[in-house]
């Protein structure tokens, strides 16, 4: 045999043939070629991934990710100068036929339609998404309010703004439509006309429209003696609210901060992706929101708004004029980012925090679906129609509808009146549908144990049940594990999406880092990093448990753990 | 004892079988034997309720199991049985697998079932194999695996439903050597087979299945040496039957003779043997009788025995009595004569009765 082996080396045109030759040999020999196959496949491994790394290492450099925050030597505009940096584009008529960027569920999408009809319209979830893709050059402008468009232009250079406005417009509160929402409504507009009147307002306006990140403080709001108030708002609007230290922070808070103090309630902030932040106060969800909200005849159909906190013009971003790029070094790039994503204001705790909800959702999600799944199996094993059918239309259900939707679903219609948090709401609606995939699977695993094996078993004298847990149960579950950690890390992927309820998942957290940086590179892949240690955890956990409940792979000693062998001869 | 009444099986295409009654007794060792598709496994299945029963009743000693009121898992339990594809627990070893049901259900202790397990496996010849899985055993292993796990649970009576017909042949012998040692335990036993030869030197009584009822019960010797039914002695010689009928003088003779010579074919009769049956057929048939009958009533039966490799070809005639292998042609005769290690006729029933024995 190993006189084959070197003729193998030495001539690979027999390989081949020899090959099959010895694969028909006894299987000792067989197991002295194998690690050469081995070898191969690891070498081939290890290229793909360091093909990977270095694809990750050039789309910043390709310009693909905008990565590297490029700090210029061009004079910063100062944020009081009345002017912008001349953009690429100046006139709102020179955009007339491109394409415009705007936020999904924002008032600027009627705006774009009413002042630019030709223009093409792309939708994108937040204002980070609408930097990267005009910096990316997918879009050619996008529309926002003038000061959060200087708030960003602190953060990223490229970034300036027509200087004629599409509209100017005016933010408020907003109030469900009750009695109690009218009672709030008035209470803050008179609270906002005294604010006015004293002069905290033109404070409030130098403090977080200044250039000075410092100056910025909130109150702390006691507990209220007139009660809690649950604001909803989407935080990822800077300056009017955001995450900073891992607090809501914002001009809009700052306002409503200073009005619960004054009135006497305690205030709870609830952050959720904007689409969420109407539908929660109309739910009732939450008792008002802050979230620099536009005042349309639209909107005001179907909630309350207070009185305008804010008035200003709405104004289309585009790129600056002159190159701002590459002035700093590629690593010295990286490591500002880096610096910028995890070590300033402590964001790293935010991905903490992120990763700690998405750890409790995936994990309690798992543990009750898994249940939930088996528990509906047993129910259904006996062919019970009535339990057939009621769960075979919930499980098509559940299974046939988006995540999204079925999130949304509970958190705003079946437990619309329901004090119920967002993260409770998820693991609800991950468990239906994680128990929907354990109830199928089950069926398959089952499903596929041969008839012969229940029938050796009730001639034994086995009763049904005593069948299914001894007999058939153990023999089903290898054929499904695999599929199971499937659907483990499909959980977990899908679990990224709970920010729409306003849970601060992983996603969410990376989500609201880059809203503050401006930069989706190392958020997202610090997100995929963890996402990937995540799924793995779980993988490696269930390995383990299945392992130790693998009949199959138990050594003679457990087989006969307990018995006294006694040796005929 | 096991007591059947009027037991009846109807699927919704079929009926496997119709009416079945019949009693067992303690210690009989009984061999099921018929063609396939003749009810012989569902009856076994219907014993232990495996297959409910669509009429009928079945009482094991005095219960009656097929009362919905009767503890099923408690008669089951007393009663082994041993399956054509082996069912062995794929998942268990092959100890456990002999342990698993006495300590499960009979609540031994861990200890006694591995001992009594071990003793059994001993028995059967794989005590070797105890910590082995199912599926790295063969065929006849695994049968004698599932063997000694329905006798851990030390049963009055087993039922075996073709124990061999799923093995290679080579690996029949083993098998049956250890039913063969099972059946002289005095245990009460039912086998369903399709060897001949094993059922009649391990039983002491057969039962003969055809068409979803026992068409003959008795002693292997009554049914395999002197079957009450034609039927019964055609399946135990594992005969091979031809019917041919002339009622006309216009017969379609060269049909008739191609007839016979797919029969041989199919049945794989020796080219020589076939030869010769096909001349005896035309000489005895087209030369002498069919020229001389003035109105021919010929039947024509020709059985080739699989178990001793013999053809032998009766023809019935009408007319007066007259032995048609003794007039005729020369030439014709001296054919038959060569082509017939024996020749009879006989008068029986108003109509002449030629058997001739064909040369192998």
């Amino acid at each position: 045999m190993e006189k084959n082996i070197v003729s193998n080396k030495e001539n690979p045109a027999r390989m081949t043939a020899e090959k099959e030759r010895v694969s028909t040999r006894l299987i000792t020999e067989e197991e002295e070629v194998k690690p050469k196959h081995r070898n191969i496949r690891r070498r081939r491994a290890a290229t793909a991934i360091i093909a990977f790394l270095l694809f990750l290492l050039l789309l910043p450099v390709s310009g693909v990710i905008p990565a590297v925050p490029a700090i210029s030597a061009v004079q910063t505009a100062a944020a009081d100068e009345k002017t912008p940096p001349p953009g690429v584009y100046d006139t709102l008529d020179a955009l007339a036929d491109k394409t415009i960027g705007i936020e999904t569920g924002s008032s600027f999408d009627e705006l774009v339609s009413k002042r630019l009809p030709n223009a093409k319209k792309e939708y994108y979830n937040s204002k980070v998404d609408l930097v990267n893709a005009l910096i990316g050059n997918k879009i050619d402008a996008f529309v926002a309010d003038e000061p959060v468009i200087k708030s960003t232009m602190k953060a990223r250079e490229e970034i300036t703004y027509v200087p004629e406005y599409l509209d100017s417009f005016a933010f408020g509160l907003v109030f469900p439509k009750n009695e109690k929402g009218e009672e709030l409504r008035n209470e803050f507009n008179e609270f906002l006309m005294q604010f006015k009147a004293d002069g905290r307002m033109e404070a409030l306006e130098a403090e977080w429209f200044g250039d000075d990140e410092s100056d910025r403080q909130i109150p702390e709001v006691p507990a209220g003696e007139k009660g809690t108030l649950k604001m909803a708002t989407a935080a990822q609007y800077d300056p009017f609210q955001y995450v900073r230290d891992g607090q809501v922070v914002g001009y809009d808070i700052d306002m409503v901060a200073q009005f619960c103090i004054q009135n006497g309630y305690g205030l709870e902030i609830a952050d959720m992706n904007f689409d969420g932040v109407l539908p929660s106060v109309q739910t009732g969800k939450c008792d008002f929101a802050a979230s620099g909200i536009t005042i349309t005849p639209e909107r005001a159909e179907s909630v309350l708004f207070s009185d305008p906190n804010f008035s200003g013009g709405t104004v289309a971003a585009v790129l600056r004029k002159e190159s701002t790029d590459g002035k700093k070094g590629f690593w010295a790039g990286i490591a500002e980012s880096f610096n910028k994503t995890f070590i300033r204001e402590n964001r790293w705790q935010l991905f903490v925090n992120g990763l700690v909800v998405t750890l409790i959702i995936t994990t309690l999600s798992i543990l009750l679906g898994t249940i939930l799944g088996f528990v509906v199996f047993m129910l259904c094993r006996r062919g019970n129609p009535i339990a057939l059918g009621a769960t075979r239309f919930c499980s098509s259900l559940v299974q046939g509808m988006p995540m999204v939707v079925l999130l949304m679903i509970l958190y705003y219609i079946v437990f619309g009146k329901v004090a119920i948090s967002g993260m409770m709401v998820s693991v609800i609606g991950f468990t239906l549908t994680f128990g929907s995939s354990v109830y199928s699977l089950l069926k398959m695993g089952v499903g596929a144990v041969d008839n012969g094996q229940y029938e050796a078993a009730f001639a034994l004298g086995y009763s049904d049940r005593k069948t299914f847990f001894r007999i058939i149960l153990p023999q089903g579950l290898p054929h499904v594990i695999s599929a199971y950690k499937g659907e483990i890390v499909g959980l977990i992927k899908a679990t990224a999406i709970v920010g729409y309820i306003a849970v601060t998942d992983l996603t969410k957290m990376g989500d609201i880092v880059r809203s503050r940086t401006y930069d989706a590179f190392f958020p997202l892949i610090a997100m995929t990093i963890i996402y990937f240690a995540l799924e793995a955890f779980f993988i490696f956990l269930v390995n383990r448990i299945a392992a130790r409940f693998d009949p199959k792979r138990r050594s003679p000693q457990q087989v006969l753990k307990g018995v006294e062998i006694h040796d005929p001869n | 004892m096991i007591r059947i009444e009027h037991l009846k099986k109807e699927y919704f295409n079929t009926t496997p079988l119709k009416d079945v009654s019949v009693e067992i007794h303690d210690g009989d060792v009984i061999s099921v034997i018929g063609p396939s598709g003749t009810g012989k496994s569902t009856l076994l299945r219907c014993i232990n309720l495996l297959e409910k029963p669509t009429e009928g009743h079945i009482w094991i000693d005095d219960i009656e199991i097929t009362d919905p009121k009767c503890d099923l898992e408690k008669v089951r339990q007393k009663m082994g049985m041993v399956f054509q594809s082996f069912n062995l627990f794929g998942h268990l070893t092959v100890i456990e697998n002999v342990m698993l049901a006495p300590m499960d259900l009979l609540s031994k202790s861990k200890q006694e079932a591995y001992d009594t397990g071990m003793e059994l496996l001993r028995m059967v010849g794989l005590a070797d194999k105890a910590l082995n899985y199912p599926d790295e055993l063969s065929g006849g292993q695994k049968q004698r695996i599932a063997i000694a796990r329905t006798l851990a649970m030390d049963p009055d009576i087993i039922l075996l439903d073709e124990p061999t017909s799923a093995l290679d042949p080579t690996m029949v012998g083993e098998v049956q050597a250890v039913i063969r040692d099972l059946a002289k335990t005095g245990k009460t036993m039912m086998i369903v087979t399709h060897e001949m030869n094993f059922a009649r030197a391990i039983s002491n009584r057969v039962f003969f299945m055809d068409e979803g009822g026992i068409c003959e019960d008795g002693s292997p010797e009554q049914v395999f040496e002197h079957p009450q039914m034609e039927k019964t002695r055609r399946f135990v010689r594992k005969l091979k039957v031809l019917e041919l009928n002339i009622d006309n003088r216009d017969y379609d003779f060269p049909g008739m003779a191609g007839e016979v010579v797919r029969y041989c074919r199919r049945n794989q009769i020796p080219y020589k043997t076939a030869n010769w049956l096909s001349l005896a057929f035309e000489e005895l048939v087209h030369q002498i009788l069919v020229k001389k009958l003035e109105n021919p009533k010929i039947q024509t039966v020709i059985e080739y025995s699989e178990a001793d490799e013999q053809v032998q070809m009766t023809v019935h005639y009408n007319g007066e009595a007259w032995d048609a292998t003794k007039e005729g042609h020369e030439m014709s005769l001296s054919i038959l004569q060569k082509a017939a290690k024996e020749i009879t006729w006989q008068r029986a029933g108003g109509s002449n009765q030629v058997k001739l024995l064909i040369r192998a």
